[in-house]
Protein backbone atom coordinates (compact mmCIF):
# COMPACT_ATOMS: atom_id res chain seq x y z
CA UNK A 1 0.00 0.00 0.00
CA UNK A 2 2.59 2.39 1.09
CA UNK A 3 4.48 2.25 -2.71
CA UNK A 4 1.12 3.85 -3.85
CA UNK A 5 2.05 6.99 -1.88
CA UNK A 6 5.88 7.96 -3.11
CA UNK A 7 7.52 10.30 -0.48
CA UNK A 8 8.42 12.61 -3.36
CA UNK A 9 4.82 13.43 -3.84
CA UNK A 10 3.50 13.27 -0.79
CA UNK A 11 6.37 15.72 0.59
CA UNK A 12 5.30 17.26 -2.80
CA UNK A 13 1.65 17.75 -1.90
CA UNK A 14 2.29 19.07 2.07
CA UNK A 15 4.83 21.84 0.75
CA UNK A 16 1.69 23.19 -2.12
CA UNK A 17 -0.74 22.78 0.90
CA UNK A 18 1.85 24.89 3.10
CA UNK A 19 2.37 27.61 0.12
CA UNK A 20 -1.56 27.91 0.12
CA UNK A 21 -1.24 28.67 3.40
CA UNK A 22 0.88 31.31 3.21
CA UNK A 23 -0.62 33.08 0.47
CA UNK A 24 -4.05 32.58 2.63
CA UNK A 25 -2.14 35.23 5.41
CA UNK A 26 -2.50 38.09 2.85
CA UNK A 27 -6.47 37.41 3.64
CA UNK A 28 -6.43 37.59 7.31
CA UNK A 29 -3.66 39.26 8.37
CA UNK A 30 -3.22 43.20 7.52
CA UNK A 31 -0.05 44.04 5.30
CA UNK A 32 0.81 46.71 3.28
CA UNK A 33 0.44 45.72 -0.52
CA UNK A 34 4.01 45.48 -1.74
CA UNK A 35 4.14 42.87 1.31
CA UNK A 36 1.16 41.37 0.14
CA UNK A 37 1.97 40.99 -3.72
CA UNK A 38 5.70 39.81 -3.09
CA UNK A 39 4.12 37.28 -0.91
CA UNK A 40 1.37 35.83 -3.46
CA UNK A 41 4.00 36.20 -6.35
CA UNK A 42 6.65 34.45 -4.03
CA UNK A 43 4.10 31.48 -3.26
CA UNK A 44 1.97 31.34 -6.57
CA UNK A 45 5.36 31.06 -8.81
CA UNK A 46 7.33 28.59 -5.98
CA UNK A 47 4.04 27.15 -6.09
CA UNK A 48 3.86 26.91 -10.34
CA UNK A 49 7.81 25.19 -10.60
CA UNK A 50 6.33 22.70 -7.91
CA UNK A 51 3.72 21.58 -9.78
CA UNK A 52 6.28 21.47 -13.02
CA UNK A 53 8.76 19.33 -11.69
CA UNK A 54 7.49 17.34 -8.92
CA UNK A 55 3.96 16.46 -10.71
CA UNK A 56 4.55 16.81 -14.52
CA UNK A 57 8.15 15.33 -14.77
CA UNK A 58 8.96 18.10 -16.81
CA UNK A 59 12.69 17.08 -16.88
CA UNK A 60 12.25 13.40 -17.18
CA UNK A 61 13.48 12.36 -20.76
CA UNK A 62 15.72 13.78 -23.50
CA UNK A 63 13.30 15.97 -24.59
CA UNK A 64 14.05 17.86 -21.23
CA UNK A 65 15.48 21.18 -22.86
CA UNK A 66 13.15 21.64 -25.65
CA UNK A 67 10.15 20.88 -22.73
CA UNK A 68 11.62 23.94 -20.57
CA UNK A 69 12.69 26.27 -23.33
CA UNK A 70 9.18 26.12 -24.75
CA UNK A 71 7.68 26.50 -21.42
CA UNK A 72 10.06 29.61 -20.73
CA UNK A 73 8.96 31.25 -23.66
CA UNK A 74 5.22 30.77 -23.21
CA UNK A 75 5.79 32.44 -19.58
CA UNK A 76 8.09 35.03 -21.09
CA UNK A 77 5.11 36.11 -23.22
CA UNK A 78 2.37 35.79 -20.94
CA UNK A 79 4.82 37.87 -18.44
CA UNK A 80 5.63 40.53 -21.31
CA UNK A 81 1.76 40.41 -22.25
CA UNK A 82 0.27 41.06 -18.55
CA UNK A 83 3.42 43.67 -17.09
CA UNK A 84 3.07 45.30 -21.24
CA UNK A 85 -0.59 46.04 -20.47
CA UNK A 86 -0.07 46.97 -16.88
CA UNK A 87 2.63 49.62 -18.06
CA UNK A 88 0.05 51.28 -20.76
CA UNK A 89 -3.53 50.46 -19.39
CA UNK A 90 -2.84 51.16 -15.33
CA UNK A 91 1.20 52.57 -14.71
CA UNK A 92 0.30 55.30 -17.20
CA UNK A 93 3.55 54.95 -19.23
CA UNK A 94 1.75 55.46 -22.66
CA UNK B 1 5.49 -0.65 -33.01
CA UNK B 2 9.39 -0.53 -31.47
CA UNK B 3 8.98 -0.79 -27.66
CA UNK B 4 11.63 0.79 -25.84
CA UNK B 5 12.04 -1.26 -21.99
CA UNK B 6 14.06 0.89 -20.22
CA UNK B 7 11.37 3.72 -20.38
CA UNK B 8 7.65 4.00 -19.16
CA UNK B 9 5.21 2.78 -20.83
CA UNK B 10 3.79 6.22 -22.04
CA UNK B 11 7.31 7.05 -23.58
CA UNK B 12 8.31 3.58 -24.73
CA UNK B 13 7.56 4.76 -28.80
CA UNK B 14 8.89 7.56 -30.62
CA UNK B 15 5.15 8.37 -31.34
CA UNK B 16 4.50 8.42 -27.86
CA UNK B 17 7.55 10.75 -27.13
CA UNK B 18 6.18 12.97 -29.47
CA UNK B 19 2.81 13.66 -28.49
CA UNK B 20 4.23 14.17 -24.69
CA UNK B 21 6.70 17.12 -26.14
CA UNK B 22 3.36 17.98 -28.93
CA UNK B 23 1.38 18.71 -25.52
CA UNK B 24 3.90 20.18 -23.70
CA UNK B 25 4.15 23.30 -26.60
CA UNK B 26 0.06 23.20 -26.43
CA UNK B 27 0.69 24.20 -22.79
CA UNK B 28 2.94 26.77 -23.90
CA UNK B 29 0.11 27.95 -25.86
CA UNK B 30 -2.14 27.91 -22.98
CA UNK B 31 0.09 29.54 -20.67
CA UNK B 32 -0.02 32.60 -23.13
CA UNK B 33 -3.68 32.22 -23.24
CA UNK B 34 -3.84 32.86 -19.89
CA UNK B 35 -1.59 35.66 -19.86
CA UNK B 36 -3.99 37.54 -22.09
CA UNK B 37 -6.77 36.87 -19.58
CA UNK B 38 -4.94 38.16 -16.56
CA UNK B 39 -3.88 41.18 -18.40
CA UNK B 40 -7.01 41.92 -19.31
CA UNK B 41 -8.47 41.34 -16.09
CA UNK B 42 -5.85 43.79 -14.28
CA UNK B 43 -6.78 46.36 -16.64
CA UNK B 44 -10.84 46.10 -15.97
CA UNK B 45 -10.48 44.76 -12.41
CA UNK B 46 -11.74 48.50 -10.92
CA UNK B 47 -14.52 49.22 -13.81
CA UNK B 48 -17.57 47.95 -12.00
CA UNK B 49 -19.83 50.86 -12.64
CA UNK B 50 -20.78 51.15 -8.95
CA UNK B 51 -22.23 47.10 -9.00
CA UNK B 52 -20.36 45.21 -6.90
CA UNK B 53 -16.45 44.52 -6.69
CA UNK B 54 -14.07 42.14 -5.96
CA UNK B 55 -13.63 42.83 -2.37
CA UNK B 56 -17.81 42.43 -1.64
CA UNK B 57 -18.11 39.35 -4.65
CA UNK B 58 -15.87 36.99 -3.26
CA UNK B 59 -15.93 34.66 -0.18
CA UNK B 60 -13.33 32.79 1.32
CA UNK B 61 -14.72 30.05 1.96
CA UNK B 62 -15.61 28.61 -1.06
CA UNK B 63 -12.45 29.79 -2.51
CA UNK B 64 -10.66 27.84 0.57
CA UNK B 65 -12.98 25.07 -0.25
CA UNK B 66 -12.17 24.79 -4.21
CA UNK B 67 -8.50 25.46 -4.06
CA UNK B 68 -8.13 22.36 -1.44
CA UNK B 69 -10.38 20.46 -3.72
CA UNK B 70 -8.15 21.11 -7.19
CA UNK B 71 -4.60 20.67 -5.26
CA UNK B 72 -6.14 17.41 -4.16
CA UNK B 73 -7.27 16.36 -7.03
CA UNK B 74 -3.56 17.33 -8.84
CA UNK B 75 -1.82 14.94 -6.25
CA UNK B 76 -4.00 12.16 -6.93
CA UNK B 77 -3.60 12.18 -10.58
CA UNK B 78 0.16 12.20 -9.24
CA UNK B 79 -0.45 9.18 -7.90
CA UNK B 80 -2.56 7.62 -10.71
CA UNK B 81 0.31 7.90 -12.94
CA UNK B 82 3.11 6.49 -9.93
CA UNK B 83 0.30 3.57 -10.37
CA UNK B 84 1.04 3.12 -13.79
CA UNK B 85 4.09 2.76 -13.87
CA UNK B 86 4.84 0.30 -11.46
CA UNK B 87 2.00 -1.88 -13.30
CA UNK B 88 -1.10 -1.60 -11.41
CA UNK B 89 -3.78 -0.50 -13.15
CA UNK B 90 -6.66 -1.01 -10.47
CA UNK B 91 -4.94 1.40 -8.29
CA UNK B 92 -4.49 3.89 -11.19
CA UNK B 93 -8.18 3.62 -11.86
CA UNK B 94 -9.05 4.30 -8.22
CA UNK B 95 -6.69 7.48 -8.64
CA UNK B 96 -8.08 8.74 -11.77
CA UNK B 97 -11.41 8.34 -10.48
CA UNK B 98 -10.98 10.04 -7.84
CA UNK B 99 -8.91 12.66 -9.41
CA UNK B 100 -12.52 13.49 -11.50
CA UNK B 101 -14.35 13.52 -7.97
CA UNK B 102 -12.55 15.90 -6.71
CA UNK B 103 -12.83 17.50 -9.87
CA UNK B 104 -16.18 17.81 -10.18
CA UNK B 105 -16.51 18.81 -6.58
CA UNK B 106 -14.58 21.85 -7.60
CA UNK B 107 -16.58 22.25 -10.29
CA UNK B 108 -19.86 22.60 -8.12
CA UNK B 109 -18.45 24.88 -5.93
CA UNK B 110 -17.60 26.99 -8.89
CA UNK B 111 -21.25 26.81 -10.24
CA UNK B 112 -22.52 27.77 -6.90
CA UNK B 113 -19.97 30.46 -6.84
CA UNK B 114 -21.46 31.72 -10.12
CA UNK B 115 -25.08 31.42 -9.20
CA UNK B 116 -23.94 33.62 -6.02
CA UNK B 117 -22.56 36.64 -8.27
CA UNK B 118 -25.99 36.55 -10.33
CA UNK B 119 -27.75 36.67 -7.33
CA UNK B 120 -25.83 39.75 -6.16
CA UNK B 121 -26.39 41.53 -9.37
CA UNK B 122 -23.45 40.82 -11.44
CA UNK B 123 -23.81 38.91 -14.51
CA UNK B 124 -21.61 38.65 -17.98
CA UNK B 125 -23.02 41.70 -18.98
CA UNK B 126 -23.23 44.43 -15.32
CA UNK B 127 -19.82 45.75 -15.89
CA UNK B 128 -16.23 45.65 -17.92
CA UNK B 129 -14.78 44.41 -14.43
CA UNK B 130 -17.97 41.34 -14.37
CA UNK B 131 -17.49 40.76 -18.25
CA UNK B 132 -13.75 39.96 -17.31
CA UNK B 133 -14.18 37.75 -14.01
CA UNK B 134 -16.70 35.74 -15.65
CA UNK B 135 -14.26 35.49 -18.80
CA UNK B 136 -10.83 34.44 -16.67
CA UNK B 137 -13.11 32.11 -14.35
CA UNK B 138 -15.07 30.56 -16.92
CA UNK B 139 -12.05 29.80 -19.05
CA UNK B 140 -10.33 28.16 -16.87
CA UNK B 141 -14.01 26.35 -15.30
CA UNK B 142 -14.72 25.05 -19.14
CA UNK B 143 -11.06 23.83 -19.03
CA UNK B 144 -12.15 21.74 -16.04
CA UNK B 145 -15.28 20.58 -17.47
CA UNK B 146 -13.81 19.51 -20.68
CA UNK B 147 -10.96 17.64 -18.93
CA UNK B 148 -13.74 15.70 -16.41
CA UNK B 149 -15.37 14.51 -19.52
CA UNK B 150 -11.95 13.71 -21.34
CA UNK B 151 -10.64 11.77 -17.68
CA UNK B 152 -13.91 9.38 -17.93
CA UNK B 153 -13.07 8.47 -21.74
CA UNK B 154 -9.71 7.59 -20.69
CA UNK B 155 -10.84 5.28 -18.29
CA UNK B 156 -13.61 3.79 -20.14
CA UNK B 157 -10.48 2.66 -22.53
CA UNK B 158 -8.26 1.75 -19.54
CA UNK B 159 -10.96 -0.48 -18.62
CA UNK B 160 -11.82 -1.93 -22.22
CA UNK B 161 -8.08 -1.89 -23.86
CA UNK B 162 -6.23 -2.51 -20.21
CA UNK B 163 -2.84 -1.19 -19.74
CA UNK B 164 -0.82 -1.03 -22.93
CA UNK B 165 1.49 1.92 -24.26
CA UNK B 166 -1.26 4.10 -26.42
CA UNK B 167 -3.51 4.02 -22.98
CA UNK B 168 -0.40 4.88 -20.74
CA UNK B 169 0.07 7.57 -23.03
CA UNK B 170 -3.40 9.03 -22.99
CA UNK B 171 -3.58 8.82 -19.51
CA UNK B 172 -0.18 10.81 -18.73
CA UNK B 173 -0.72 13.64 -21.46
CA UNK B 174 -4.31 14.09 -19.67
CA UNK B 175 -1.94 14.10 -15.84
CA UNK B 176 -0.23 16.83 -17.43
CA UNK B 177 -3.03 19.23 -18.55
CA UNK B 178 -4.94 18.16 -14.96
CA UNK B 179 -1.94 19.68 -13.85
CA UNK B 180 -1.88 22.38 -15.81
CA UNK B 181 -5.46 23.38 -14.68
CA UNK B 182 -4.30 23.32 -11.22
CA UNK B 183 -1.09 25.71 -11.96
CA UNK B 184 -4.12 28.44 -13.40
CA UNK B 185 -5.88 27.51 -10.41
CA UNK B 186 -2.97 28.98 -8.42
CA UNK B 187 -2.68 32.14 -10.13
CA UNK B 188 -6.67 32.87 -10.16
CA UNK B 189 -6.59 32.19 -6.06
CA UNK B 190 -3.65 34.30 -6.05
CA UNK B 191 -3.99 37.09 -8.05
CA UNK B 192 -8.24 37.53 -8.90
CA UNK B 193 -9.36 35.95 -5.51
CA UNK B 194 -7.08 37.11 -2.45
CA UNK B 195 -5.61 40.41 -4.65
CA UNK B 196 -9.14 41.33 -4.38
CA UNK B 197 -10.41 40.68 -0.88
CA UNK B 198 -7.46 41.47 0.64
Amino acid sequence: MSELFPRKQVMGFVFSLVLTALALAVYFFDMSFTVAMTLLLVTAFIQAGLQLVVFMHAGETEDKGAIYTNIYYGVFIALVTVLGTLLCMIWGYV
Amino acid sequence: MKLDHSLPPEYSTEENRLKILGFWIFIGAEIMLFGTLFASYFTLVDRTAGTPGAAELFGITPLIIETLLLLTSSFTIGLGVHAMRMGNKKAMMAFFAITLLLGAGFLGVEIYEFNHFVHQGVTLQTSAFSAILFMTLGTHGIHVTIGIFWGLFILMQLKKDGLNPATANKSFIFSLYWHFLDVVWIFIFSFVYLKGMM
